[in-house]
């Protein structure tokens, strides 16, 4: 078995980003081992300038998708579809989410105060945040996070990516805060 | 009176202060109480003369700001807090948030010059799998489809029927459901292909009636409808099969 080509081809049908439990379970491999040979590959793939394709890493997940450079000519190709990025609201409710995660909905409201029901339930139906448990307290209120397509949406690929509250504030002058 | 245009574009109350803290350059964390109030104020009734309907949440901060005006008028005690200081927290945190959300914004656009495909789909082809369909799934297209399948596989023939003449009717929906209640007692299933087969020539109308009965009979909790392959035969039996 080719470890390599193998990958490729998983990646290729799936075409979602693709866990690493996933390909461990089919292969019958350690995950450690197909982490390492997927990071090799990102490099391969991402240096060889003949190629159209790159590896992209979203959390725990890889996933094939087309080069930056080669946007322009695939939108000449493809129809032009509906902008598909988010609202203002469900920008703010997001990045609450994303930075004070797990996080109830009230926190989310007492922080942008209006009522945030609609937009926690937008953003459940795109799978950009889930329900992950909830808080031990009075009413035991659901708790949110954000998921793998959340990182996927944003290009992140990990958490940890997310920019530094601190940078941001630093460049939009407005002084120094906790969070 | 041309910034009514902006009204509807503030997400909440938060946002509507930043604007017009903005908008006369004040300092947050020495903000004029008494000018901030009376213009927020004007907004809302500007957003109230155009119908518009004013959320609660909106509301609620001018009692707020209304409140804290009143609070900076009275003779300061000792080591009182300034009133400001928490209306200044939550303003800072949700700019904080604000900024978050426009910088993540960034991340959103680039990450939309790169493409993926959807998921392969695997057609099932194999026969040996049995699929059961729970009572749920199964709706009137399905059965339709299961009636098509009948007439085309199965070669049964139809009983030419003349045009523009009223029969009474020959089934009733009623009797089917009994029939088949019957046979399901009797048998423990019931499969619709043998109960097409039972009769020599069979009309439209009573296969017709036979898939009402079906359809009623699906209704019924203690029922379960289920078909081993896809264009297969559909077996119904009652619930609690031993």
């Amino acid at each position: 078995m080719n470890i390599k080509s193998v990958l490729e081809s998983l990646m290729f049908a799936w075409g979602e980003p693709l866990s690493i439990n996933e390909i461990s379970k089919i292969l019958n491999m350690p995950a450690h081992s197909i982490t390492f040979t997927l990071d090799e590959m990102i490099s391969e793939f991402n240096d060889d300038e003949d190629r159209g394709l790159i590896i992209q890493k979203f959390g725990d997940s890889y996933q094939l998708t087309t080069k930056k450079d080669n946007y322009e000519y695939i939108q000449n190709l493809l129809e032009t579809t509906v902008n598909k990025s988010l609202s203002t609201a469900a920008m703010e409710t997001l990045s609450i989410i994303a930075y004070k995660q797990p996080v109830t909905k009230v926190e989310i409201e007492r922080i942008r105060g209006v009522k945030c029901s609609q937009v926690v339930k937008g953003l459940i139906d795109k799978g950009l945040i889930k329900e992950v448990g909830r808080l031990d307290k009075p009413g035991r209120p659901v708790i949110f996070a954000t998921t793998d397509e959340f990182l996927r949406h944003f290009g992140l690929s990990s958490i940890g990516e997310l920019p530094n509250i601190g940078d941001i504030q630093d460049d939009k002058g407005t002084g120094e805060l906790s969070s | 009176m041309n910034y009514s245009v902006n009204i509807n574009v503030f997400q909440g109350p938060f946002e509507l202060l930043f604007h017009l803290i903005e908008k006369k350059e004040i300092d947050i964390y020495d903000i004029p109480i008494s000018e901030i109030t009376d213009q927020y104020l004007e907004y809302l009734e500007e957003m109230m003369q155009f119908n518009m309907n004013v959320a609660s949440e909106f509301i609620f901060m001018a009692a707020t700001l209304i409140e804290i005006k009143s609070q900076l008028l009275l003779p300061k005690k000792e080591k009182e807090e300034d009133p400001r200081q928490e209306l200044v927290a939550k303003l800072l945190e949700y700019k904080m948030f604000k900024d978050v959300s426009e910088e993540l914004k960034k991340y959103e656009d680039e990450s939309s010059f790169y493409f993926s495909k959807p998921r392969e789909e695997m057609a099932l082809t194999s026969d040996t799998n049995t699929e059961q369909i729970s009572l749920n799934e199964i709706n009137v297209y399905e059965l339709y489809n299961v009636y098509l399948t009948l007439i085309k596989k199965q070669n049964f023939k139809i009983e030419q029927e003349e045009k523009f003449k009223l029969y009474r009717e020959n089934y009733r929906v009623k009797d089917c459901m009994e029939d088949i209640a019957k046979k399901i007692r009797k048998y423990g299933k019931v499969s619709l292909f043998n109960t097409f087969k039972e009769k020599e020539s069979i009309s439209k109308e009573y296969i017709v009636t036979l898939f009402l009965a079906i359809l009623e009979l699906s209704n019924n909790k203690g029922m379960k409808i289920y078909q081993d392959n896809i264009f297969g035969d559909i077996i119904i039996t009652s619930q609690e099969r031993k």
